[in-house]
C-alpha cells in the first residue's frame, strides 16, 4: 500500500465547538497526494465536521488548515472549492430538477459573470470533462433524465459525475458507497481506483469495514472529535482497544 | 371594440414582460421577491421624469429608467441576498412599502397621489407613437427582446448557475459558485428589464400614478407566473394572459353584478391558486411532478 506523495491538505490543531459540544477536538490530519485516506469512527465522531472545516463550511474555533502549505482561514468556501478541494454529501445534495448533464455541465462552469470567459476553446474543455464524467459514470445514456428522477445507485454516481466534472484534486466523499448494491459497488471501486492512477487524492468517510479495508491505502480513526489514531489499514484494523471502540464496547 | 382589444393587449404585454422577469429570478433562481412592482415605478417615473424635463425619446428614458432601477436593485441585493429564501422575502416587502411611501410624498418627482398627467408621447427614432397600435407594436417588440435575452441566458452557464443555486446553494458553493454574486446579477438583470415596462406603460398611458405600482401589484405578478408556470418561459405569458382577460371575462358573464366583478375575482384567484397547488404545483405549463415521474426512473 502506497503512504503517498506530498502533503496536499494538513489540518494542524483545528477544534470546532457546537453549544458547548466538542465536535472535533485538536486534530491533527494529513492528506497526502494519489491515495485513498478512510476516516472511520463511530456516529457523531466528527468526521463529516472535520470534512466542513477542511472545505470551509465552517470556520475552526482554533487551529490550521492549510492546502499545499497556504492556509485556508478566511477563504470564502467557494474559493477553496475553486483551488481544488471537491466533496460529497451524505444526502448527495444533487441539482435535483435540473438534467444529469446539467448537474455534470454547471460544476464546470466556475465564472460568475453572464458569460464564461476563455471562448470557444475552454468551452470545448468544459464540455470534454463532462462527457468523460458522464462516461466514467455510465451515466452518458441517461443525460436527459432529471436527477430527482434516477434510480438511487446512479444518484450516488451522478453526485461522482459531478465532483470528476469539476476537475478538483482532492475528493472528500461522505459515505459514498452506502446503500450500493454488489454490482454498483464494484463499479464505485474500480472508478476510484482509476482516479487514484490519474492522480487524484481521495478522503472517504466509511462506516463499513469491510469497503474500509477493501478500499483505504491509510486510515485514521476518530472518536468523540478526537483523532485516536492514523495508520496503514492493518495496523488500524486489527487494534482491539480501536475495535472495541467501534463496536461500542467503550473501555472505561 | 378594436379600442378595447388593443388595449387589452398592450396591458398584457407590459404585464407579460414583468412577468417574464420577475419568473427569471423566482423561477430560475429561487429568489421570491415582493418587490417587483417597485421596479416597474422606477421605470415608469424615471422615463416619465426624463421625458418630461428634458424631451427625451423613448429610448433614452426606457435607458435612463433601467440604470436606475439596476442601481437600486442592487442596494436591496447585496445585503439582502447575503441571506437565506425567507430573509429576502421580508427584506423585498420592506422595499416595497418604502418605496410606495417615497412614490406618495416625492410629490415634485412622482406628483404624488394624483401622478404625473400630460405625459408625452414617446418619441422613436423622430417618429411619434400617437396610436394604441403604435404601442401594441412597440410593447410587443420589447416583450419579444426581453423574452430573447431571457430564454439565451437561462440556457446559458448562468441560468444553469442559477437553477444549480435554486435547487441546492450548498452544493453550490461547495461546487465553486460565487452564490451571491450571481444572485445579486439575476437581481440586476430583472429589475432592469422590468423597467422597461414602467417605460412602456407610462408613456402608453400617459398617465401614472402610485397606484399601479404598490404591493398587489407584485402579488399579482407573482400569481401569475406561479399559475402560469415558474421556470418555464411560456408560463408567465400564460399567467398573464389568464389573469387580466378574467376580469374581462367575468364581465361577460349574465347576471354579474358589474360591483361585485372585483371581489369575485378575488375569490376565482384564491380557488384556482389552491386547485393549482394540489393538482398542477408546477403551474399549469410547468413540468408536472406525479408520483409516476418520481418513480420513473427505479429499476
Amino acid at each position: 500500500m502506497s503512504q503517498g506523495g506530498e502533503i496536499l491538505l494538513q489540518a494542524t490543531g483545528v477544534a470546532k465547538t457546537f453549544g458547548g459540544l466538542k465536535a472535533v477536538d485538536d486534530v491533527t490530519f494529513t492528506l497526502r497526494a494519489g491515495i485513498i485516506t478512510t476516516l472511520v469512527g463511530p456516529n457523531g465522531a466528527g468526521k463529516t465536521t472535520l470534512f466542513n472545516l477542511m472545505t470551509g463550511h465552517l470556520v475552526p474555533d482554533r487551529g490550521e488548515v492549510n492546502w499545499l502549505g497556504r492556509s485556508l482561514l478566511g477563504l470564502p468556501h467557494w474559493q477553496i472549492a475553486r483551488l481544488g478541494i471537491g466533496r460529497t454529501f451524505q444526502d448527495l445534495k444533487l441539482f435535483n430538477n435540473m438534467t444529469v448533464e446539467e448537474n455534470v455541465t454547471t460544476v464546470t462552469e466556475r465564472n460568475s459573470w453572464l458569460w464564461q470567459s476563455g471562448g470557444a476553446g475552454a468551452k470545448g474543455e468544459r464540455r470534454a470533462r463532462a462527457e468523460s464524467a458522464l462516461a466514467a459514470t455510465g451515466l452518458g445514456g441517461k443525460r436527459n433524465a432529471r436527477a430527482i428522477d434516477l434510480a438511487y445507485a446512479d444518484r450516488k454516481f451522478l453526485s461522482l459525475a459531478r465532483i470528476l466534472a469539476s476537475g478538483a484534486r482532492l475528493w472528500l466523499l461522505d459515505e459514498p458507497a452506502s446503500g450500493l448494491d454488489r454490482g454498483s459497488y464494484e463499479r464505485f471501486l474500480s472508478l476510484l481506483r482509476d482516479q487514484v492512477r490519474l492522480g487524484v487524492t481521495i478522503c472517504i468517510i466509511e462506516h463499513n469495514l469491510d469497503i474500509v479495508q477493501g478500499i483505504s491505502d491509510r486510515i485514521a480513526f476518530l472518536d468523540q472529535g478526537r483523532l485516536l489514531a492514523e495508520g496503514d489499514p492493518k495496523t488500524i484494523l486489527s487494534d482491539p482497544a480501536l475495535a472495541a471502540i467501534y463496536f461500542g464496547e467503550r473501555a472505561s | 371594440m378594436w379600442a378595447y382589444v388593443i388595449n387589452l393587449a398592450v396591458l398584457i404585454s407590459i404585464n407579460a414582460i414583468l412577468a417574464v422577469t420577475l419568473n427569471f429570478i423566482l423561477g430560475y433562481a429561487g429568489i421570491f421577491s415582493i418587490a417587483h412592482a417597485l421596479f416597474f415605478g422606477v421605470g415608469a417615473y424615471t422615463a416619465t421624469f426624463v421625458a418630461m424635463k428634458f424631451g427625451a425619446g423613448f429610448l433614452t428614458a426606457t435607458a435612463a429608467g433601467m440604470a436606475l432601477a439596476a442601481l437600486i436593485s442592487l442596494a436591496l441585493a447585496l445585503p439582502a441576498l447575503r441571506v437565506r429564501g425567507e430573509y429576502f422575502v421580508a427584506a423585498s416587502l420592506g422595499l416595497q412599502m418604502l418605496a410606495i411611501t417615497i412614490f406618495t410624498e416625492w410629490k415634485s418627482v412622482t406628483g404624488g397621489i394624483g401622478g404625473l398627467t400630460n405625459i408625452p408621447a414617446a418619441k422613436f427614432f423622430g417618429f411619434e407613437l400617437s396610436q394604441p397600435g403604435h404601442y401594441l407594436i412597440l410593447s410587443l417588440i420589447c416583450l419579444g427582446l426581453v423574452l430573447l435575452i431571457m430564454r439565451a441566458l437561462v440556457r446559458s452557464s448562468f441560468g444553469r448557475s442559477l437553477k444549480a443555486i435554486r435547487d441546492d446553494e450548498t452544493a453550490a458553493w461547495a461546487y465553486g459558485k460565487n452564490v451571491a454574486v450571481i444572485k445579486t446579477t439575476a437581481v440586476v438583470v430583472s429589475s432592469a428589464l422590468a423597467a422597461v415596462a414602467g417605460s412602456l406603460y407610462a408613456f402608453y398611458l400617459s398617465f401614472i400614478n402610485v397606484e399601479s405600482f404598490v404591493l398587489e401589484t407584485s402579488i399579482q405578478l407573482m400569481a401569475m407566473v406561479i399559475i402560469g408556470g415558474t421556470a418555464t418561459l411560456v408560463g408567465p405569458l400564460i399567467g398573464t394572459v389568464l389573469i387580466l382577460l378574467l376580469p374581462a371575462a367575468l364581465s361577460y358573464l349574465p347576471y354579474l353584478p358589474v360591483t361585485e366583478i372585483g371581489s369575485i375575482q378575488q375569490i376565482a384567484y384564491g380557488l384556482a391558486m389552491v386547485l393549482l397547488m394540489i393538482y398542477r404545483p408546477g403551474g399549469l405549463w410547468g413540468f408536472q411532478e406525479t408520483p409516476k415521474s418520481r418513480e420513473g426512473g427505479s429499476p
